[in-house]
């Protein structure tokens, strides 16, 4: 059967192996495909390639030069050799180049372990340099924001240069001086302080020239564990990477989605991760003042309840940092303790700061992530833009109040001291809880495994990265066991387990299973749910 | 084929004198108390002397200034195969990375000298030293300031004149 040879699709080989993709493809992202991954600087996925770098430097037969495979677009029939003694010659060449100036400090460098020189430089530089001249110093600059700059480390990729012009569309960095005393600069005084996107430009510079204040010295990358998860900051639901040691989280990288976030996320959400890391939390179940054993607090709480059903509405209150599954299950809760109102409090910023060069991502205007996930089980939203206030009706309610996730830091010491059965599911202590009968101690989202809805109707996973305190549950298995108590189903064991359950009982979520969301996310079956804010 | 064996007849009990075997006993006791080539030492007062390459309990190296030579730089707990180095680094008033907390478990340690071989700073050192004792078990964990205080003589881990032991 002979092919016609589509007109989109080129053939060709690379390292004897054949290769089709699309017209217009590069050398270098065709080899990515077949797994034959090229040495590079200056090309990064989301930017421009000047081919500056001289790395990705290929050989094409019947070419009288190397190619820059990051820029030049594929052809029909060419071949292509990335690891003759031509190409790699050169790259080992380039290398030596490189280390002209680059100062061996890898034991104090942040990016050591992680960093792309010492990576090619092991695999193909040579033992000993040859330069026998002086090394030139630049010594460190602050560039404002969270971001250092040491110079003497540079490898000149400029992909900070380009991000900020073409990404962040914030033209603050760029080349001045030439040849071997070309170094990046801010223009004058102005430094990084104050964009909101800065902080990527740690991420995508190869070497130690750009590291984050925030991480400095913190951590080896060769002893941090990577949890894929979902930034908690707000409801964009950027694919972010947790970095932990010693059990407490030490940065937050993005993690690529094209859907979502690109390779980028912005400095709020990067740093805003201390909270994870407190150490005052609730780590015990307590009833009535005493700790107690969970099946003890699920049982008593569950004769409480069930004693109390039908005297009135239920109120509820839930964080939108809670999971579909722990709101899923709250809901299930709360209807068959006679049905009722639950109300969420979210943060909200005055306005969304946008990402120019790649819109989609946006830092948005609900400080919380599962604020869509709240939307779908019913939830109403109160208070102001401070996640204060709204909840007069449930601090003097007289039914059973339910407290999921919400610090209630507004609230005074006598909330729910009016209820029948007070519950408050909760992370830290809190003043407000004082009068609840049952405080049971929760995970927070760095300690379990759920699903958020962010802002586009895309439901994502999250994992546990930390390891709970002490006999902290996540919410859906408290809420589940409770459910069981009460006769209805079996208590869930594991999150998938518990997320099918909730699928199966809310439309949107109809037919999706964790194997369907994987990393990377899938959007719900509701469109209403599927729109900007 | 079963196997041979060999019987041995012994002199009955009572018809054996133990006096000429006792006498040889002690005639080696007291060739002992006289013998120039004893092994024993009269520890404290004589001190055994250690091979250079003695690997003991750690010292830490300082600078001229007393601070720590060390630079944080984490290669010492990643190469512990005893996993007995704790070490947690940060940034000082100049600007410089340091250990803000360096221990090591010297329970832990199996005396390899590997984080004396893999320092980049040859701050971290094995020493010539054995005298350890201690009366709590927590005084086994050495912080960095006791390893700074450590004054022993230092291990060499190989032949100066011969580094690579051709």
């Amino acid at each position: 059967m002979s092919q016609q040879p589509n007109p989109q699709t080129v053939t060709l080989t690379i390292d004897g192996r054949s290769v089709t993709v699309p017209k217009g493809t590069t050398i270098l992202r065709a080899a990515e495909m077949v797994g034959i991954k090229i040495p590079h600087y200056c090309y990064h996925p989301g930017l421009s390639s000047p081919a500056m770098c001289r790395l990705c430097l290929v050989e094409v037969e019947g070419w009288p030069k190397l190619a820059p495979s990051c820029k030049t677009a594929v052809a029909e029939g060419q071949v292509v050799h990335t690891d003759s003694e031509k190409a790699r010659a050169q790259r080992t060449g380039v290398l030596e180049f490189y280390l002209v100036n680059h100062p061996l400090d890898c034991p104090i460098c942040d990016q050591s372990g992680e960093c792309k020189l010492q990576d090619y430089v092991f695999a193909e530089g040579r033992v000993h340099g040859r330069s026998r001249e002086p090394k030139r110093v630049f010594g460190r600059d602050d560039f404002g924001g969270d971001v250092l700059f040491y110079g003497d480390r540079c490898v000149m990729c400029t992909r900070c240069v380009r991000f900020m012009r073409e990404v962040a569309q914030d033209d603050r960095l760029c080349v001045v001086e030439r040849g071997s005393r070309s170094v990046i600069d801010t223009f004058f005084e102005k430094g990084l302080e104050g964009s909101p996107f800065a902080g990527n430009i740690v991420d995508i510079c190869p070497v130690g020239a750009l590291v984050s204040k925030d991480f400095l010295y913190k951590a080896r990358a060769w002893d941090l564990d990577h949890t894929p998860s979902v930034c908690p900051s707000c409801s964009q639901g950027c694919n972010i990477s947790i970095h932990t040691r010693d059990n407490l989280v030490q940065r937050l990288k993005p993690r690529e989605n094209l859907e979502v976030n690109g390779w980028w996320m912005c400095d709020y959400g990067r740093f805003n991760y201390e909270w994870m890391n407190r150490r005052d939390r609730l780590s015990v179940p307590v009833v009535g003042g005493k700790a107690v054993g969970w099946s003890e607090a699920v049982n008593s709480l569950a004769e409480d309840l069930r004693a109390a059903i039908g005297q009135g509405a239920v109120r509820a209150v839930c964080s939108p940092l809670a999971s579909n599954e722990d709101m899923g299950f709250l809901r299930a809760l709360v209807d068959v303790l006679g049905g009722g109102e639950i109300y969420y409090r979210s943060r909200r910023a005055p306005d969304e700061i946008v990402l120019p060069g790649y819109p989609i991502l946006a830092r948005r205007r609900d400080l919380a992530p599962n604020v869509r996930g709240a939307e779908l089980q019913g939830m109403i939203r109160v208070g102001d833009d401070e996640a204060r206030g709204g909840l007069d009706q449930v601090a003097s309610h007289e039914g059973i109040v339910l407290v999921l996730g919400d610090p209630l830091l507004d609230q005074g010491e006598d909330f729910g001291g009016r209820a029948a059965v007070y519950v408050y599911f909760g992370t830290y202590p809190s003043v407000a809880a004082g009068r609840a009968r049952f405080v049971l101690p929760i995970t927070t989202f760095a300690e379990s495994e759920g699903t958020w809805i962010n802002v586009q109707g895309r439901v994502q996973r999250f994992w546990p990265a930390l390891r709970a305190p002490g006999e902290a549950w996540p919410a859906w298995r408290v809420l589940g066991s409770m459910l069981a108590a009460l006769g209805e189903g079996p208590a869930p064991a594991e999150a998938h387990v518990a997320f099918e359950r909730v699928a199966q009982r809310t439309p949107a979520l109809e037919g999706i299973s964790y194997r369907d969301i994987g990393t990377r996310g899938v959007m719900v079956r509701e469109p209403a749910l599927v729109s900007g804010d | 084929m079963p196997p041979k064996v060999k019987v041995v007849r012994r002199p009955e009990p009572e018809r054996t004198s133990y006096l000429r075997a006792t006498l040889k006993g002690m005639a080696l006791t007291f060739r002992h108390l006289v013998n120039p080539n004893k092994v024993t030492i009269q520890y404290p007062e004589e001190r055994p002397v250690l091979s250079p390459r003695w690997r003991g309990t750690h010292r830490m190296e300082v600078h001229a200034d007393g601070r720590p030579k060390c630079v944080a730089c984490g290669l010492c707990p990643t190469v512990c195969p005893a996993n007995c180095i704790r070490l947690v680094g940060g940034e000082d008033d100049q600007g410089n990375r340091y250990p803000v907390v360096y221990e090591i478990d010297e329970f832990r340690c199996i005396f390899c000298g590997m984080c004396q071989e893999v320092c980049p700073v040859e701050a971290i050192h094995v020493g010539v030293d054995y005298e350890n004792a201690e009366y709590t078990r927590d005084r086994f964990v050495y912080d960095l300031d006791r390893l700074m205080e450590q004054d022993h003589p230092t291990a060499l881990l190989w032949d100066p004149s011969d580094p690579r032991s051709e």
